[in-house]
């Protein structure tokens, strides 16, 4: 059996298709035919072309247009006509178009490497790959597609990459093997998204692993059973089949309230990247929009959205939700989320850097213009503003200020919004949870973000393999921090949710009834398990859950206890 | 021949989309078309050369345009970084 991170529910049971990055091996010759082997190189390069547009469009699909712009950028380095001229030199001088690309290719990356200039440092890392396509092209190796696996299989690989996930069909892929990832990794939520078992992280998974062995995923334990004998497929098949019915009788509880054994009622929202998204929410009967992320409007262009076109997209949301609530994030951007056209300086520390509210409020003609059309928007149903990324209450000062600037701007010109608009903050630092009690006095409501919350308090981050065994929101200091932030809402009279993926941990439910949160903000495909996961816990028996847990040191006697209560 | 020399204004210099650009609207002339920086001669139309020449906001660099088309070609040349590729 081989152990790693379950990264994506369920129980898959198939046969191994090991996908690995071939070795390009040649022997370098001498040529004779100079115009053919030109010509061998230029079909290459037109391959190559033909073939990279093929992937941007498929990741501007499924991952967005920053990827697909540094794919499209390949193409325009491999079509540089100094580059070309250098390798069309070699192969003049009789060299094979292998080796001509491998010589020009590790020129530009030795001159790029030694620039010790970080942006220009990347792209060599593009000139590899570049040169790895063509050599690969021109040796006539095949990429394995994993479009083509038969049904039952199990996708082995070192990292799931968008541009795999864009040939994956979900029929024939029953599991997904990687050596790196996390819960919250690109990988996971990927393998999620396609509602496919997964489990990540495994060390050594290629090497130990070999194609069309069989082997059992284990997408809950995020195990791997290797060559189950014909007693334990039995069990998974059983246990399978459980997984699946019960996600049927998940659908029996659509349309119903979401309350506790006891009677208590929360209230559902989901989280939401774009106005479609809302229609996905509505879908899966969520009750609201616990977190609307608003970069998508600024990313995947080359100028700042108009004011207008963002009114529209909050006034479309809105209506979607046919007057639900719907919590508007401001914009938050700079950590791992760089929009080209702002030029963001290249920082030591991004995640302690200039992002978020930081950079809003020190580029106030961009926030208030998106705060205007969010106010604009609220004229249209139940519109809630939410700062990011708060870690004094200055800053909450300073964007309620522009809140009433926006305001005043808007009454002037005769302008309907709602002038009673909440206004909340993102709990998701530490220090916001410190000064949860003096932030709870001047907000409208609470969201705690678990995912920055538990990596700001554990200083560790999520996506390192290394540490990443701290990131856990059932770490006692993450768990007093949840605690401390949902106690100062409840005593100061003010809503208090949750919209990190903690919300939906089934282990983490009756802790935060126990704790007093009022709304849970999940994504779209968990709205029903959550409701379920709620609907079995009274409070008297979450209170007792929780005051067990709060009495431990350690997050693995967190985690065991919980293991035999939930 | 004709020449200009310029600043790199926008905040991340010539980093891939701008030299992609600038690479590709240079291509269009059939002058030879040279930047110089910090002593060195850079091939404008060449993707790769301005890349690997790691040219910074602030940098100045000298435009230099050899051809039948060269006064062309410098305008074009001189407005795309005076405008600091639209960034």
């Amino acid at each position: 059996m081989l152990k790693g991170i379950g990264a994506s529910d369920g129980y898959g049971i198939g046969r191994v298709m090991v996908v690995v990055e071939q070795k390009l091996e040649y022997t370098p010759k001498e040529i004779a035919d100079v115009d053919a082997e030109l010509e061998r190189f230029h079909n290459a390069v037109e391959k190559f072309c033909e073939h990279t547009l093929e992937q941007a469009d498929a990741i501007r699909k499924s991952a967005g247009e920053k990827e697909a712009l540094i794919m499209e950028g390949h193409i325009a380095i491999v079509r540089d006509p100094f580059m070309n001229g250098e390798i069309e030199n070699l192969i003049k001088a009789h060299q094979c178009a292998e080796a001509a690309v491998e010589q020009i290719c590790k020129m530009f990356i030795d001159m790029f490497s030694a620039t010790g200039d970080e942006l220009t440092m990347q792209r060599a890392t593009d000139v590899k790959d570049i040169r790895d396509g063509l050599i690969s092209i021109l040796l006539g190796i095949q990429e394995i597609k994993i479009s083509d696996a038969p049904a039952g299989t199990v996708i082995v690989t070192k990292e799931l990459t968008p541009s795999m996930t864009a040939g994956i069909n979900k029929e024939n892929i029953v599991g997904i093997i990687t050596e790196t990832g996390s819960q919250t990794s690109h990988s996971a939520i990927l393998a999620r998204a396609l509602e496919i078992p997964a489990v990540l992280s495994v060390p050594g998974a290629l090497s130990s692993l070999s194609s069309e062995e069989q082997v059992i995923v284990d997408g809950f334990k995020g195990e791997v059973i290797t060559a189950p004998d014909a007693a334990v497929i039995e069990d998974y098949t059983a246990k399978r089949e459980a997984f699946l019915r019960e996600k049927r009788e998940l659908e029996n509880l659509r349309g119903k309230p979401t309350v506790s054994a006891s009677g208590e009622e929360y209230e559902l929202f989901c989280n939401i990247g774009t106005p479609k998204d809302a229609t996905k929410a509505m879908a899966a009967d969520g009750e609201g929009v616990g977190l609307f992320r608003t970069e998508f409007l600024f990313m995947d262009r080359n100028a700042l959205p108009t004011e207008d076109e963002q009114f529209e997209a909050y006034k479309q949301a809105s209506l979607i939700m046919k007057g639900k609530p719907v919590i508007i994030r401001t914009l938050d951007i700079g950590g791992d989320k760089d929009i080209p056209y702002l030029g963001l300086a290249k920082e030591e520390n991004p995640f302690m850097g200039f992002r978020a509210i930081r950079y809003c409020l020190k580029n106030r003609d961009m926030f208030k213009s998106q705060i205007k059309a969010i106010l604009r928007a609220s004229a249209f149903g139940d519109i809630r503003i939410m700062f990011p990324l708060i870690t004094a209450v200055e800053e909450l000062r300073a964007g309620k200020e522009l809140v009433e600037e926006a305001k005043a701007d808007l009454r002037a010109s005769d302008i309907k919004f709602d002038e009673n608009i909440k206004v909340g903050v993102m709990t998701e630092t530490a220090a916001s949870g410190v000064i949860a009690d003096l932030l709870a006095d001047e907000a409208d409501f609470f969201s705690i973000g678990t995912n920055d919350l538990t990596g700001y308090t554990m200083a560790a981050d999520r996506g390192n393999g290394d540490v990443s065994y701290l990131y856990s929101p059932l770490q006692p200091s993450v768990l007093r921090m949840i605690r401390r932030i949902i106690n100062c809402a409840t005593e100061k009279g003010i809503p208090v949710g949750m919209c990190g993926e903690a919300a939906a941990n089934p282990k983490m439910i009756p802790l935060l009834i126990s704790f007093g949160l009022t709304e849970f903000s999940v994504s779209a495909p968990s709205v029903l398990k959550v409701r379920s996961a709620i609907s079995k816990w009274t409070k008297a028996e979450a209170d007792k859950i929780a005051e067990k847990v709060m009495s431990f040191k350690t997050e693995s006697e967190v985690t065991a206890y919980l293991d035999t209560v939930v | 021949m004709v020449s200009k020399k310029v600043t790199i204004v926008n905040a991340q210099g010539f980093h891939m989309r701008p030299a992609s650009a600038f690479a590709t609207a240079m291509g269009k002339y059939s002058s030879d078309i040279n930047l110089k920086v910090n002593g060195n001669d850079v091939n404008a139309k060449s993707l790769m050369n301005i890349i690997a020449a790691c040219i910074k906001c602030g940098h100045e660099v000298e435009v230099v345009c050899n051809g039948a088309d060269e006064n062309e070609a410098l305008a074009e040349a001189v407005s795309l970084i005076e405008s600091g590729f639209g960034e």
